[in-house]
């Protein structure tokens, strides 16, 4: 094909399925996990009370717990259910458990320190990241009017990368590329779809994230919050 | 003025409404036959209208949705539609074209037309068997290499394929105006029954070469993208239809749009896509009543460029 013809194409000619197609993914898993998304809420308020803590075992329980939304995410939302319809999903699947696994090492072999904030500045990240991770989901809820289609960190990829990109900052920088690629290629493919769709509201999403993420790859933390 | 009507009279108006009802088409345009184009290459008749399954029939395993795309396929075929085109590009559409055809119990009611898109030239045979299984067909009606994609190959492959009769037809096809001199080449070149390329309202371009050729060189034409993926009805569904549209046999914008390709000689058949019942019933509309006259076509062509 020539230069012209490539140049023809508009994004939403990659895209061989419509919005409502789409939304549906989010109603369908929530009807078939039903009534497991309580481990992910358990989850959600484990994650903000161990940021609170902040201590060297609550680093490596974080990582754990986001290494398994990483992969039930992947495994669950991209491969069964998006992956059908869109083969682009399919591959991220594999990219989040790959993520997974690499989170799960990470919190298992990395020297963890205790974080140098104060424990008011702690409780304020604690609980600012479960209000942020407990509302963004109404994102989809705003969009499809349907309190079935709510997107649960752990459950969806959009709210898992968005709420574990904060938490990937206690990786110091000259690794923390290595986790915060995957968040921003994601947000880039997340944001591509969602405009083609013409599905506006939840561009906020991954617009999140890619804020976050590029953030994360300038922002250094203090010395003692990183693992020897 | 009271009408009063016999018990016998209510009765017969009862088991009429029920039988438009079951057999659209009956009622769809009385005393009239679904508007039909022979396919050069062999004299069968196809109606000019047909379905495609772009961003429509891929649904993965959305068990409603299924649903909701079996019914869309049971109106079209219960208004007179047999062609149905896919491609494996389509995601999960094969798939979902399949299921549906078993729940309706249809496989002897459509026209099958699918694409072999593969880079590798030499994957068209496994490719169609693929495809055979997912819709449950012993052969393809129609197959056709999407968008040109190792076409040389695929197309000596496809004509031993019909030689053994494991295809009725052979195609190929391009879409959004794309490599149009290539395709003349082609249609130049080769046996091809048909050709399937972008026409509608507003891109036109197939009128200057493409058209003319498949006339000259016997080549049925499949119109894809009537509705220029839904743009036309984004762009225009807001005016309304000008006062001799009716005359040009056109009573809502889906037949105006679907009317004006078909009537081009031409043209064999469009395949508009949609997800809603109501929306095919508006497009298999196209397929009954007057379709406009050369001077109808240029007024339809103009009014929409005007607006």
């Amino acid at each position: 094909m020539t230069d012209a013809d490539w140049l023809s194409y508009s994004l939403s000619d990659f895209l061989m399925f419509g919005p409502e197609v789409f939304l549906r993914l989010f109603v369908r898993i929530n009807q078939d996990v039903w009534p497991w998304q309580a481990i992910a809420v358990v989850m959600m308020v484990l994650i903000a009370g161990l940021l609170v803590r902040g201590n060297t075992a609550a680093k490596r329980a974080i990582l754990l717990l986001l290494a398994a939304a990483w992969v039930w995410s992947g495994a669950g939302f991209l491969m069964e259910y998006y992956g059908p319809i869109n083969s682009p999903a399919t591959w991220f699947g594999w990219a989040f458990i790959l993520q997974g696994s690499l989170l799960t090492v990470a919190a298992l072999v990395c020297p963890w320190e205790r974080t140098a904030r104060r424990a008011a500045q702690r409780w304020q990240a604690g609980t600012g990241w479960l209000v942020v991770t407990a509302l963004l989901p109404f994102l989809v809820v705003a969009q499809t009017g349907n309190w079935q289609s709510l997107a649960l960190f752990g459950i969806t990829p959009d709210l898992t990368v968005a709420a574990s990109v904060p938490c990937l900052l206690m990786f110091p920088r000259r690794v923390r590329w290595v986790f915060l690629l995957l968040p921003l290629l994601w947000a880039l493919f997340s944001m591509a779809t969602l405009w083609a769709l013409g599905i506006r509201l939840m561009l906020v999403l991954p617009a999140v994230t890619l804020v976050l993420a590029i953030a994360g790859f300038r922002f250094s933390p203090r010395p003692a919050q990183s693992p020897g | 003025m009271a009408i009063r009507w016999s018990r016998r009279q209510f009765l017969a108006a009862l088991a009429a409404t029920g039988l438009s009802l079951r057999v659209p088409a009956l009622m769809a345009a009385p005393g009239q036959k679904a508007i039909t184009r022979a396919i050069p290459s062999s004299g069968e008749s196809l109606p000019v209208i047909g379905m495609g399954t772009w961003r429509t029939f891929n649904v993965g395993g959305d068990e409603q949705l299924v649903a909701e795309r079996t019914r869309v396929l049971k109106t079209f075929f219960e208004w007179g539609g047999t062609l149905v085109d896919s491609s494996p590009m389509y995601g999960s559409a094969d798939d979902v074209m399949g299921e549906a055809l078993d729940s309706l119990d249809a496989h002897d009611k459509v026209f099958s037309a699918n694409k072999i898109w593969a880079r590798d030239g030499s994957a068209t045979g496994e490719q169609d068997s693929t495809l055979r299984r997912k819709w449950g067909i012993e052969r393809f009606d129609l197959q056709q290499i999407h968008n040109l994609l190792a076409w040389e190959s695929h197309l000596e492959t496809l004509k031993q394929m019909k030689a053994d009769g494991d295809i009725r037809y052979l195609g190929i096809t391009t879409s959004h105006g794309r490599r149009h001199s290539d395709l003349a080449r082609i249609m130049e070149q080769g046996p091809l029954d048909f050709v399937q390329l972008t026409y509608n309202v507003l891109d036109r371009e197939a009128e200057q070469r493409l058209l003319p050729l498949a006339r000259e060189r016997g080549i049925a034409v499949i119109a894809n993208r009537p509705f220029q993926g839904g743009n036309l009805f984004r762009r225009f569904q807001s005016e309304s239809l000008p006062g001799w549209a009716e005359e040009a046999g056109c009573s809502n914008w889906a037949e105006f749009f679907l009317k004006f390709i078909v009537s081009h000689p031409a043209v064999t058949c469009a395949i508009p896509a949609t997800t809603r019942v109501e929306h095919m019933e508006e497009n298999m509309g196209a397929l009954y009543g007057r379709l406009p006259d050369e001077q109808q076509r240029r007024r339809m062509a103009d009014y929409v460029a005007g607006l």
